[in-house]
């Protein structure tokens, strides 16, 4: 569970979003590997070619940090999470077979992995 | 007039005819996607207006006058509904009643309990605007 200790781990390059600062204090390991997916996700869909891709991971990115700055509570924080699947759905259905595994694993899992898992993490660091 | 211009004549008068259609379809499609277009503005508009008069922070909650605006909401979209001439953009007005009715209730559920911040507000109002360009094809 998280600490206020050491950061656990350290990307190599890049600057540290307030996020990414947050997440690196978790030191339970199992908790951390969840919280390294997460960021590994985050940081892809942050990269990826589609705007809307992109802008999710934003918006998500931006919402935890309300959420941590107490800005928003969970339920506006899981409120607008189904505002982003709903508005989500139509774009992935809309996509190439091919493409809608990717496009689903940098939209609604990340949405999934940060309320199921890294939303009780800042909770607690709240 | 010879059978030859006669013939010529009635082609070209054919021609003519279907390419009025076609021109005349196009304008009807076109003012109407503007009309449609203008609709679904002043769905958003509603929206946001409402947002704006009940994500108030601190601001008393007032029932009567939610419901009131909530239904006004409600007949509005249902309205824009019955109204769309294009079959196709009937799905998209729904999805935007369906973003109503959850901003409706969030909004309710918060405001009652005096739970508003600016945050909300303002990013609900980010979320209407985004799935109104979406809607819009933006």
């Amino acid at each position: 569970m998280p600490s206020a200790g050491k950061p656990k781990r350290k990307k190599s390059s890049g600057k540290r979003s307030e996020l990414d600062s947050a997440l690196d204090q978790v030191t339970d390991e199992s908790v951390a590997v969840s919280m390294k997916e997460f960021q590994d996700l985050l940081a892809q869909a942050k990269g990826d070619t589609s705007e809307l891709i992109r802008q999710n991971a934003q918006e998500l990115e931006e919402r935890l940090v309300l959420l941590k700055e107490k800005k928003i509570d969970k339920e506006d924080f899981d409120f607008f999470v189904e505002n982003q699947k709903r508005d989500l759905r139509v774009f992935i259905d809309g996509q190439p077979a091919q493409t809608q595994e990717r496009a689903e694993k940098l939209t609604l899992h990340i949405l999934e992995i940060a309320a199921t898992k890294v939303v009780p993490v800042l909770i607690m660091m709240i | 007039m010879n059978l030859n211009t006669a013939k010529n004549l009635i082609v070209l008068n054919v021609f003519l005819c279907a390419a009025a259609i076609a021109i005349t379809s196009c304008g009807t499609a076109t003012f109407s996607k503007t009309g449609s277009d203008a609709q679904i503005e002043s769905l958003r508009n509603f929206e946001l207006a409402f947002i704006d008069e009940f994500a108030v922070p601190g601001k008393r909650f007032n029932a009567a006058a939610f419901d009131a605006k909530v239904n006004e909401g409600n007949a509005k979209f249902q309205q824009a509904i019955a109204d769309e001439k294009f079959t196709a953009r009937r799905p998209v007005l729904t999805d935007l009643k369906g973003q109503f009715d959850a901003d409706a209730a969030h909004l309710r559920s918060k405001a009652s309990r005096g739970k508003v911040t600016p945050a909300l507000a303002s990013e609900m109002k980010k979320d209407v605007n985004k799935i109104y360009d979406h809607a819009l094809g933006r």
